[in-house]
């Protein structure tokens, strides 16, 4: 008897979509006046100006990227570089305009601040419209803002570091971001000050081919300790869009980060984001990137090791549905001796998606001592799906070790029908099975996410089972 | 079984058509796309390389395990040792093609740098198209072990003594593999 296919279509979780009611819209596409406007709109320093000018001739001059999947699709010219929600932010949940605060409320913005968050600053557009930030965090030093908030009242700071670590020349989309930037978070701990909450943002793109271009830049000083959190979730949408995210981090001397993605874009959005960290001397980088949404995304988070004896992590899952391609991975870069780096990817692949991990691993000379420990495992879920593997090693230096492996496999037919004669269901056990698949990487993440998660791929995992 | 000494048959491009036959591949210290291909099912396919680059010695070597029929086997190994200022540059792609049901491939390259000066540079790569498969591969540089050094150090041995007997033993794994398919297989 052949297995009848399911064809019952799950709604996509967070598909909804509420009227737009922005103050100010650009025009689509992108010139140089669409940048000089961005920029006077929101009162800008004169070299801020400057900065995004040339990174908007490098973006003309820059080329697609030549590897991975094809970004044909983008239309440049069809995009809206500049969106502003409502003319001030709000200090207050009360305050905030109803169609946000509804927006909100469907994923769940106030019972997650319930739950002891330390501050919600949540993005609704182009810009972030309400900020809590606890009362406690500010008497310590810290400071918790979005980037144009923090340009303009901490501006020496921002000009301090801004761009240093992921200048335009980058890459094309770094470049895009740098011109026309708007929103994304700020966050500065000083020295020796552990934030023992993690610091959520909640990001959403509410309007139709609207890009979103936030900019992120965290500088934890001496000692410190932070953990930043990022939730994705947007409606969804006929045409085309692009998020094209920069991500800096700072960590100094015996610091901790860590910065947890969930990414749960709509299909039809490019998901093409540059994130990196310099890590100074014992400093402590953790990367937790879930990539569950999004037509096709393209994301490496990278580890810069400056400083003797700085660590790296990058922990990765990505899903792969149908029509989505995830080409995630992690990049280490090993400068200074008893540096050491660590990579986990777990891929899914399912009804035609296509997962691949691409990493490059470096060891300059001189980085003595070094270890780097590389691990994927990706799952392929029926005859439709594709996984791909693109590792790089590059070892210029002999006192080191680098370990790579890779798996790629289907569910263990044993494994389910143990489960299966223990009374679960096919779709039942398959989930589990997956759900443990991913568990070494969510089980890093803060609990209401890793639930989040958790729910997300059972729902993907049940639509499909027949 | 069939024994292929790449070195001696000079050929890149190989294909495995002969359906349940085992093949024993061996090649050292040659640069170039080796592409083997397996267009038959029940092809069990053995692939070992080893390489022992010193002074100036460059190697860019690329093997492509290409399973385009169901329920074959291939088995990658490459070890080297690398001294003085060689390079060794290796890609290695296993590519299961859709029709590649109920495959295992498999893929593995390990390095040894005895200088500071030697530069490698390794990418182990898969391409999964088929579901039902098994695939894995793994890569490790790095130095010799020092635990290893200091234990047959302390046996007595000196420390270049030491040193080459390790190296020695690392190289051997290739020639036993070989030889335990069939010890008349000469390398």
């Amino acid at each position: 008897m052949t297995k009848q296919k399911d064809d019952i279509k799950i709604d996509y979780k967070y598909g909804f979509s509420m009227p737009e009611k922005s103050f100010y819209k650009a025009k689509k596409g992108l010139r140089e006046d669409v940048v000089r406007m961005i920029s006077k709109i929101k009162k800008e320093p004169e070299w801020m100006l400057a900065f995004r000018l040339r990174a908007y001739k490098i973006f003309l001059e820059k080329k697609m990227p030549k590897f991975g999947p094809s970004l044909a699709k983008i239309d440049f010219d069809n995009i809206y570089y500049y969106l502003k929600p409502t003319e001030n932010q709000a200090n207050a949940w009360e305050d905030l305009p109803k169609e946000i605060k509804d927006t909100y409320d469907k994923i769940g913005v106030p019972e997650a601040e319930k739950k002891f968050l330390a501050g919600v600053s949540a993005q609704y557009e182009s810009e972030v419209v309400y900020e809590s930030v606890n009362k406690e965090l500010s008497k310590l030093g810290v400071i918790f803002c979005d980037m144009d908030t923090a340009l303009r009242d901490h501006e020496n700071l921002v000009k301090e570091y801004f761009g240093t670590l992921i200048p335009a020349h980058d890459n094309k989309f770094a470049a895009l971001n740098s011109a026309v930037w708007s929103g994304g978070s700020f966050v500065y701990v000083p020295k020796g000050v552990k934030v023992k909450l993690p610091l959520q943002a909640y990001f959403r793109i509410n309007a139709e081919r609207f890009g979103q271009f936030e900019r992120t830049l965290i500088i934890a000083e001496e000692g410190s300790e932070v953990h930043y959190v990022e939730g994705c979730t947007a409606p969804i949408y006929t045409t085309e869009s692009l998020h094209a995210a920069v991500v800096e981090i700072f960590v100094k001397k015996g610091a901790q980060v860590r910065y947890t993605t969930v990414q749960n874009w709509s299909k039809n959005i490019f998901n093409l984001v540059t994130k990196r960290t310099h890590c100074e001397e014992n400093g402590f980088m953790e990367w937790i990137d879930c990539n569950i949404g999004s037509g096709i995304t393209m994301k490496y988070p990278s580890v810069y090791l400056y400083g003797e004896g700085a660590r790296g992590e990058v922990l990765s899952i990505a899903y792969a549905g149908n029509d989505q391609i995830q080409d995630a991975g992690a990049k280490m870069m090993h400068f200074a001796p008893n540096t050491s780096s660590r990579i986990v990817s777990k891929s899914i692949s399912k009804e035609g998606g296509r997962t691949s991990y691409r990493g490059l691993v470096q060891v300059a000379p001189g980085a003595t001592n070094s270890s780097v420990f590389v691990s994927c495992d990706a799952l392929i879920l029926d005859e439709d799906s594709r996984s791909d593997t693109y590792p790089a090693m590059r070892i210029k230096e002999n006192e080191v070790e680098v370990q790579h492996e890779a798996t790629v496999e289907k569910l263990g037919d044993e494994k389910l029908f143990y489960l299966m004669s223990r009374g679960l269901s096919q779709a039942d056990a398959e989930s589990a099975l997956v759900l443990g698949f991913m568990e070494p990487v969510t089980k890093e993440i803060p609990l209401e996410y890793s639930i989040e998660l958790n729910r997300l791929i059972r729902l993907e995992m049940e639509g499909s089972v027949g | 079984m069939k024994f292929i000494n790449v070195n001696k048959q000079k050929k890149e491009q190989m294909l495995f058509d002969q359906k349940g036959e085992t093949y024993v591949v061996y090649f050292h210290n040659i640069s170039g796309k080796l592409t083997f291909e397996i267009t038959e099912p029940e092809i069990k396919l053995y692939i070992y390389g080893l390489y022992t680059g010193k002074k100036s010695d460059e190697f860019h070597i690329e093997t492509i395990q290409l399973h385009k029929s169901p329920g074959s086997l291939s088995d990658l190994l490459i070890k080297g040792v690398f001294e003085d200022r060689s390079k060794f540059i290796y890609q290695g792609l296993i590519r299961l093609e859709k029709e590649a049901q109920e495959s295992h491939a498999y893929q593995k390259n390990q390095n040894l740098i005895m200088s500071k000066d030697v530069f490698v540079d390794s990418r182990p790569y898969l391409e999964i198209l088929a579901n039902d498969v098994f695939c894995t591969h793994g890569s490790t540089t790095g130095k010799l072990s020092e635990d290893q050094l200091l234990y047959a150090r302390t046996r007595g041995l000196s420390a270049p003594d030491a040193e080459q007997m390790l190296v020695q033993g690392f190289i051997d794994e290739v020639y036993q593999k070989v030889q335990s398919h069939n010890p008349e297989f000469i390398i």
